[in-house]
């Protein structure tokens, strides 16, 4: 499949389709695999395909410094082939400018990933060239064990979780790993940059953290596609995945709603319907 | 003859430690696979082997993430002052690396260097640090390529060495250290033997030479194409220092806070007028290289970067400081 | 109102400026007494609350929150109350997650016509949160030190 790529990238930089092709490449010192930018055909042995090709590239089709290196190819595995398709709703991509080559995937990571675990597009959905057959298929999209992370926490007891996240918070420096890694994250001037007024505390406390991650999080409503770059980012290793994962069982639950599946569904957060149930208002 | 401390006697100390008021931090496992500094709250926590290094740093301890400067309060017209408390607990950092102290004396100077900062001042007297020479190093270590080791002493009050799986030999460097040990270790003929570190990766004089006339290199460019602009690197490492003030109040007061910043950030050298001198991320890039490597040693006379690997481990497209550097100045 | 217990919860009530401000108003008009401590903050209309109006308030030390707006139909600007009734149904189970108390997070559909409405809900809510107690849990993380 390594080889296929390659040959791919070759074709597509040799024959002029695009000048950049965004993919996985190895890092020099160890065995990570990094995102590498190939502009020169003889430069394609430098791709990789293997379980830590971990990066949602989807990120750097917004960075001025690729854009100015011409039209693009672009790596995606299944779930980043999902932002992708967020980025083109909210009109942030061409996609009839990009090609995006689907790589199957089985799993990221030793041992496997949370989000690998409940994976129903192991073959990466209109992609313009997919290399290589993921071994599962993509099984039936069904709701069972997705979930799973998230009902689990809500079962603790208040007192439990509330304890939960002030530990974990109180690890969290505002490094902004999680923002700056997230391909939904494109905002020129992010909200808790703003200081006229400041709206959100900069300030690497639990009440600046807890306002960080629940603005970070509620910005993603209905938008996170669950690529867990924010969990993998995370330098101090905060599951910001069960953040995400609330609110994307309270897309689904309420609107049958998955980020980035459907290229015919409304985005939710933007949209409303005389139906939205209201037990909850007075 | 050489000075013990026997694994058994480790825990009591730092309880008594803790008893006396003392602050101490060390190495806690906070994951399966996440080792970090932090505050203990008790001696169990303390990690001292499993583990190449934590994935932060201590400089918290002399430079927090968040530290009050001063409050303010708006009584009519006037606005009062009121002076934040400086710190007063003594603090122990025990089983920080080589690598970790070695960057004390880099803040010292910068710390001290137009004014003196009170704050970081306190805390640094306040603070003794006994390290652990390294068992282990990984790809991402290169204290060797800037002139540092698995056993080195800058910055260190007292070293420990391990000299079996559970006791080590204890060297007293400073004052500060003998009177920490004092009454805890025991006379013993055993000799702790520090590893060799990493093979050299790169070459300082190669660098310098780059540096010197590199600052147009479109390598720049290249190396921070997959560069995220978070602070990840900044943060755990153990010199970078950059800080912003901010005030955090309302209507009737507030305080002045300093918080760290990080060069890396697109906003960092922005300008009210619009302008931004760092616009790009190879720019932003290129200047943390140049600011550890040739703006701060030119200044103080030293490296501003100790080899710990913190920016390349956290950095989540890979980067840091090693990889960029072997790019542009490898060993022959 | 009630003196009885010392505990007096600090209620932050957001509210559109079309509905429910008219609505209190009514009820102050109307003389119908309703807990003193509840300060009342005026928006356009709900569809401009943005989800940090709520944590802030809960930063800034108060006990519960009100939300409340136009009926559904009823908007000034036709729609605003519907995307704010979206908004929230999202944010509660974010708020569940990270354990910020829900029940201190109230809604409302109050038109100007509902004085009585008005007065019923805020006292309810003191009541409520009364027996809540204060929201201890957010002011601990809001005086936390950062030095862990």
């Amino acid at each position: 499949m390594q080889e296929e790529l390659r040959q791919t990238c070759r074709r597509l930089l040799t024959d002029g389709t695009v000048q950049v092709v965004i993919g996985y490449g190895q890092a020099a010192a160890d065995d990570r695999v990094v995102p590498v930018f190939i502009t020169r055909p003889e430069d394609a042995d430098q791709l990789v395909w293997n379980d830590r090709c971990f990066a949602n590239l989807a990120k750097y089709l917004l960075r001025k410094e690729v854009a100015a290196l011409g039209r693009a190819a672009i790596c995606v595995k299944g779930c980043d082939q999902r932002a992708l398709l967020v980025l083109e709703q909210e009109s942030q991509i061409d996609r009839s400018q990009l090609t995006v080559i689907g790589l199957a995937c089985d799993g990221v990571g030793e041992p496997r990933q949370a989000k690998c675990q409940s994976c129903d597009v192991h073959t990466p959905r209109q992609a313009d060239i997919t290399v290589g057959q993921a071994s599962a298929g993509n099984p039936p999209a069904t709701a069972d064990g997705r979930y799973a992370e998230i009902e689990a926490f809500l079962k603790k007891t208040p007192a439990e979780r509330m304890a939960y996240w002030k530990a974990e918070l109180s690890r969290c420096v505002k490094c902004y790993a999680c923002r700056q890694v997230c391909p939904m994250c494109y905002c020129r001037q992010c909200i808790v940059d703003k200081n006229r007024p400041v709206v959100i505390s900069t300030s690497a406390t639990l009440k600046g953290n807890f306002a960080w991650q629940i603005t970070r999080a509620f910005h993603l409503a209905g938008r996170c596609v669950g690529c867990d770059e924010c969990t993998r980012a995370c330098p101090a290793g905060i599951d910001l995945r069960l953040l995400n994962l609330s609110l994307a069982k309270a897309a689904e639950e309420n609107f049958s709603f998955r980020a980035g599946m459907d290229p015919a569904a409304d985005p939710i957060i933007g949209a409303y319907s005389q139906q939205d149930h209201e037990e909850f208002i007075r | 003859m050489s000075e013990l401390l026997s694994g058994t006697a480790i825990r009591p100390w730092i309880e008594r430690l803790l008893a006396d008021g003392k602050r101490v931090a060390g190495p806690q496992r906070v994951h399966e696979d996440l080792v970090q500094y932090a505050w203990l709250t008790s001696a169990d926590q303390l990690a001292l082997d499993g583990f190449v290094r934590p994935s932060n740093s201590i400089k918290e301890v002399v430079f927090p993430r968040h530290e009050q400067l001063y409050g303010y309060q708006f009584k009519g017209k006037r606005i009062e002052l009121l002076p934040a408390e400086l710190p007063t607990k003594e603090q122990i950092v025990i089983g920080a690396r080589p690598c970790d102290a070695a960057a004390l004396p880099a803040l010292d100077g910068v710390f001290n260097w137009d004014t003196q900062d009170e704050f970081y001042n306190r805390r640094r007297e306040l603070t003794t640090v006994v390290t652990l020479a390294c068992g282990a190093y990984d790809a991402h270590c290169f204290c060797t390529s800037v002139g540092l080791g698995p056993g080195d002493v800058r910055g260190s009050d007292a070293l420990l060495i391990a000299v079996d799986d559970e006791n080590y030999e204890v060297r007293c460097l400073t004052d500060k250290g003998r009177r920490l040990f004092a009454g805890v270790t025991t006379e013993s003929s055993a000799v702790g033997r520090v590893m060799e570190g990493p093979p050299v990766q790169f070459d300082l004089d190669k660098l310098g030479a780059f540096l010197a006339g590199g600052y147009d290199n479109p390598a720049w460019q290249a190396a921070a194409m997959r560069c995220l602009g978070c602070a990840a690197c900044a943060y755990t490492c153990p010199t970078c220092h950059c800080f912003d003030i901010v005030d955090e109040g309302g209507p009737s007061g507030g305080t002045r806070v300093r918080n760290w910043d990080a060069c890396q950030f697109s906003m960092f050298t922005a300008h009210a007028s619009g302008h931004n001198p760092r616009g790009n991320q190879g720019q932003r890039q290129r200047q943390r290289i140049y600011h550890k490597f040739q703006i701060y040693p030119e200044k103080f006379g030293a490296l501003l970067c100790t080899g710990c690997g913190n920016c390349t481990r956290n950095c989540p497209a890979g980067l840091g400081v090693l990889p960029i550097l072997k790019t542009i100045a490898p060993t022959p | 109102m009630s003196d009885s217990n010392d505990f007096q919860p600090k209620i932050i009530a957001y509210v559109c400026n079309w509905c429910t401000y008219l609505g209190a108003d009514l009820a102050g008009t109307n003389r119908l007494e309703y807990p003193a401590s509840v300060r009342i903050v005026r928006l356009p209309c709900t569809g401009r609350i943005d989800f940090n109006l709520i944590v802030k308030a809960f930063e800034t030390g108060a006990d519960a929150v009100l939300v409340s707006g136009c009926h559904p139909g009823d908007c000034h600007y036709t729609a605003g109350n519907y995307h704010a009734r979206r908004r929230w149904m999202l944010f509660r189970p974010l708020l569940e997650a990270l354990e910020i108390d829900t029940r201190r997070i109230h809604f409302s559909w109050i038109s100007a016509a509902e004085g009585k409405k008005w007065q019923q809900v805020i006292t309810e809510i003191a009541d409520k949160t009364r027996e809540l107690g204060p929201y201890s849990d957010y002011r601990e993380i809001c005086q936390a030190e950062s030095e862990k």
